[in-house]
C-alpha cells in the first residue's frame, strides 16, 4: 500500500534524508523510530507531498507521488504532534466541513462523515462549539476527525502524542488501532521505543536520515537475545556516531 | 462559489468577520473615530471662543480719552479696573491690557500718531482671541478718525479704496472649492487606508496560520497553494476595502456634521469619477494585500511579520506624503510611470473631473503589472519549502 522508494531530501549541504526504502501493507502499522532531527519529519512530509523529494519516490496505492501529488493527498490523513492546527474562532464542526471540503469531497457525503465521526469520537455535545476554549483532549479529539473525514486509505502519524496527558494520548493510539482494524496502512513516527513497542507491527529505526534497522519487533528482540529494546535503540542509533 | 479558493475565500472571511479585536480595529474603529475626535476638537474650540468673545475681559491703562470710550460702547468687552495688568494677563483673569500714551486725544486732534500697546499672553487661546476682537475694534475705531479726517478737509472717503477684489474661481460648475482639499488629501488617505486596512488581516492568514500549526494540514488537502493563495489574497482585500470605506465614511461624517466648511462648499464629484475611484481603491488595496500577505508568509510568526511589515507602512506613507501637494495640472505624462505617484495624480485628476485617456491607460496596465509583480511575489514566497516550513 505504502512503498517507499529511495526516497532522499537535501536541504542545501545537509541530507536530512538518505536514500530510504521500505513497504507498509494494508493494515499493518509500522514504526519510524528516531531520535530528534533524524529525519522521521521530512520522510513524512515528502510522503504527504509537502516536500518533494531530491530524489526517489513512494508509491502510495499505486500512485506516484512525484507525479501524482494531488491524486495521493486525497488517499492520506495526517495527524502531526505539537500544536493541533484548529481555527479557534470556528466550531469543531466548521474545522473540519473545511478540511472536507477542501479534500473535494460533496457536501451531503461531508455532513454524512461528519456526523459519524462525531459519534464515533462522542463529541456530539461539543461538534457545534467553538473550538477557542476546548480542552486539549477535545481539541485533539477535532483533529483526528479532521484528519480521517475523507475516508483515507493510508495515515500518517507524525508524534501524535507529544505534550501530551495520558488520556489525550489514549485517545491517540486507540484512533490508531481502530485505523489498523480498518485496514488503514499506517506510518507512525515516534521517539520512544515503549510507544512503538505497544503499537506497531514492524519498525524501521532511522538514522542521521538513514535506515539502520527495519523488520519485526520480535525479531529485533530475538536477535537481541530478549534485551530491553530501549537499549537496543540506543545501541543502534550510538553504533553509527563512531 | 465551490472552486476550492471560493471555499478557502469563504473560510477566511468568516473567521475574521469572528474575531472581535480585528472587527473593531478594522470596521468601527476608522468609522467613530475621526467624527469623535473632530467632534471634541470643534466642540472644545467653539465653546472656548464663544466663551471669550462674549465677555471681553479687558484692562485700560492710561487717561480717559475717546478711545477708552469707543472700547465701552461695544457691547461684549467690559473694561476691568485692575491694579497689577501684567500679573492679572499672566494669571489669566482678564484677556489682556489696552495701554494708551500720554495726551493721546491731544495728539489726535494735532493729527499726529499715537502709540496704543496691547498686553497679552501669547501662551493662551482666551488671549489670543480677545486680541483677535480687540483688534478689530481697534481697526473700526481708526476707520472712523480717517474718515473724521477726510470729512473736514471734503474728500470722500472711496479714495482709499480705489481697487476692489472679486475671487471667481474659472471651474466653479465643475467642482467645488472643496475639491483642492480633497485633490491633496484624498489620495493620501487612500494609499494610507490601503496598507493599513488589509494588515491585520494578512498577518492572521499568513504567519498566523502557520504558527497555529494549520498550514501543514492544509496543504495535504486538494487545495493547491495557488488557489490558497488566491482564496486568502482575496478575503484580505475584501477586508481592506471594508477599512477603507468605513475610514472614509467616517472622515466624511466627521466633515460634514462637525465642521460645517465641506457641505457649505459644495463639492461636486460626479458619478462616474466616483466610480473610477472606487475602481482604483481596490487596486490599491489589491497591490497591499498581496505585498503584505507574501511578507506574512515569509515571517515564523505574528510577531515577526508585524515587524517585517511596519518597514512597509512607513515607506508606503513617505510615497504618499511626497505626492500630497503635487499638482496634477502641471504634472507630466512621465509622472505617471511612477509607482504609487501615478495613482495618487489618477485620483486628484478623477476628482477634478479630468479624464486622460492616456493617463488612465499608463496609471492601470502599471497597476496590473504591480498586482502581479506581488501575487507572483506572494506565490514565489509560498512555493519555497525552506519558507513554508520555517517555523
Amino acid at each position: 500500500m505504502i512503498e517507499v522508494i529511495g526516497l532522499t531530501k537535501k536541504f542545501k549541504e545537509v541530507t536530512a534524508v538518505d536514500n530510504v526504502s521500505f513497504k507498509v501493507d494494508k493494515g499493518e502499522i509500522v514504526g519510524l523510530l528516531g531520535e530528534n532531527g533524524a529525519g522521521k519529519t521530512t520522510t513524512l512530509r515528502m510522503i504527504s507531498t509537502m516536500l518533494k523529494p531530491t530524489s526517489g519516490t513512494a508509491k502510495i496505492c499505486g500512485l506516484d507521488l512525484v507525479n501524482e501529488p494531488d491524486k495521493v493527498r486525497k488517499k492520506i490523513g495526517i495527524l502531526f504532534g505539537g500544536e493541533v492546527g484548529l481555527y479557534d474562532r470556528l466550531t469543531a464542526r466548521e474545522n473540519i466541513k473545511y478540511f472536507a471540503d477542501l479534500s473535494g469531497l460533496s457536501s451531503e457525503e461531508a455532513n454524512r462523515n461528519i456526523e459519524f465521526l462525531a459519534e464515533m469520537l462522542d463529541m456530539k455535545e461539543y461538534i457545534d462549539r467553538r473550538v477557542g476554549k476546548f480542552s486539549r483532549g477535545m481539541k485533539q479529539k477535532v483533529a483526528i476527525a479532521r484528519s480521517i473525514v475523507h475516508n483515507p486509505d493510508v495515515m500518517l502519524f507524525d508524534e501524535p502524542t507529544i505534550g501530551l496527558d495520558v488520556s489525550s494520548s489514549a485517545i491517540v493510539q486507540d484512533f490508531i488501532l481502530d485505523c489498523k482494524k480498518k485496514g488503514r496502512a499506517i506510518i507512525f513516527s515516534s521517539h520512544s521505543m515503549r510507544e512503538v513497542e505497544r503499537l506497531c507491527d514492524r519498525v524501521v529505526i532511522i538514522h542521521k536520515g538513514r535506515i539502520v534497522y527495519d523488520g519485526k519487533i520480535e525479531d529485533l528482540r530475538r536477535e537481541y537475545n530478549g534485551e530491553d529494546l530501549e537499549k537496543v535503540f540506543l545501541r543502534l542509533v550510538g553504533d553509527k556516531d563512531e | 462559489m465551490n472552486s476550492l479558493w471560493g471555499i478557502v475565500f469563504k473560510k477566511e472571511l468568516k473567521d475574521l468577520f469572528r474575531d472581535r479585536k480585528t472587527v473593531i480595529m478594522s470596521v468601527l474603529l476608522p468609522l467613530v473615530l475621526f467624527p469623535l475626535l473632530f467632534g471634541l476638537i470643534g466642540k472644545g474650540v467653539k465653546s472656548t471662543t464663544e466663551k471669550v468673545a462674549k465677555e471681553v475681559k479687558i484692562a485700560y491703562i492710561g487717561e480717559e480719552s475717546s478711545f477708552k470710550n469707543f472700547l465701552s460702547s461695544v457691547p461684549n468687552i467690559k473694561i476691568v479696573e485692575t491694579k497689577d495688568y501684567q500679573e492679572e494677563v499672566k494669571k489669566g483673569t482678564i484677556y489682556l491690557a489696552v495701554v494708551v500714551e500720554e495726551d493721546f486725544d491731544e495728539k489726535l486732534s494735532q493729527e499726529k500718531m499715537s502709540d496704543i500697546k496691547i498686553i497679552y499672553d501669547s501662551e493662551s487661546t482666551n488671549s489670543q482671541t480677545a486680541l483677535d476682537v480687540v483688534k478689530d475694534v481697534i481697526n473700526t475705531y481708526k476707520d472712523e478718525v480717517v474718515k473724521g479726517r477726510l470729512e473736514k478737509r471734503g474728500i470722500d472717503v472711496s479714495i482709499l479704496s480705489p481697487v476692489d477684489v472679486k475671487n471667481e474661481p474659472v471651474n466653479r460648475e465643475k467642482a467645488g472649492g472643496g475639491a483642492l482639499m480633497l485633490t491633496m488629501l484624498l489620495p493620501l488617505y487612500l494609499i494610507i487606508y490601503a496598507i493599513t486596512g488589509p494588515m491585520a488581516a494578512a498577518v492572521d492568514l499568513g504567519a498566523g496560520e502557520k504558527e497555529r500549526g494549520t498550514l501543514e494540514p492544509l496543504l495535504t488537502t486538494q487545495a493547491s497553494r495557488m488557489q490558497l493563495l488566491f482564496g486568502k489574497l482575496f478575503a484580505i482585500t475584501v477586508m481592506g476595502i471594508i477599512g477603507t470605506t468605513s475610514s472614509l465614511t467616517g472622515l466624511y461624517i466627521a466633515f460634514k456634521y462637525s465642521m460645517d466648511f465641506m457641505g457649505d462648499v459644495g463639492l461636486k464629484i460626479s458619478i462616474g469619477s466616483l466610480v473610477l475611484i472606487g475602481v482604483t481603491a481596490i487596486i490599491l488595496n489589491m497591490i497591499f494585500a498581496a505585498v503584505e500577505l507574501a511578507v506574512s508568509i515569509y515571517a515564523r510568526s505574528f510577531k515577526e511579520a508585524q515587524t517585517y511589515l511596519s518597514p512597509v507602512t512607513i515607506i508606503g506613507m513617505i510615497v504618499a506624503y511626497g505626492t500630497y501637494m503635487m499638482d496634477v495640472k502641471s504634472a507630466s505624462t512621465m509622472m505617471f510611470n511612477i509607482p504609487l505617484a501615478n495613482i495618487s495624480l489618477i485620483i486628484k485628476e478623477f476628482i477634478i473631473g479630468v479624464y486622460n485617456p492616456m493617463h488612465i491607460v499608463i496609471t492601470f496596465v502599471w497597476a496590473i503589472v504591480y498586482i502581479i509583480a506581488a501575487i507572483l511575489f506572494a506565490r514565489y514566497m509560498f512555493s519555497r519549502e525552506e519558507v513554508v516550513f520555517r517555523t
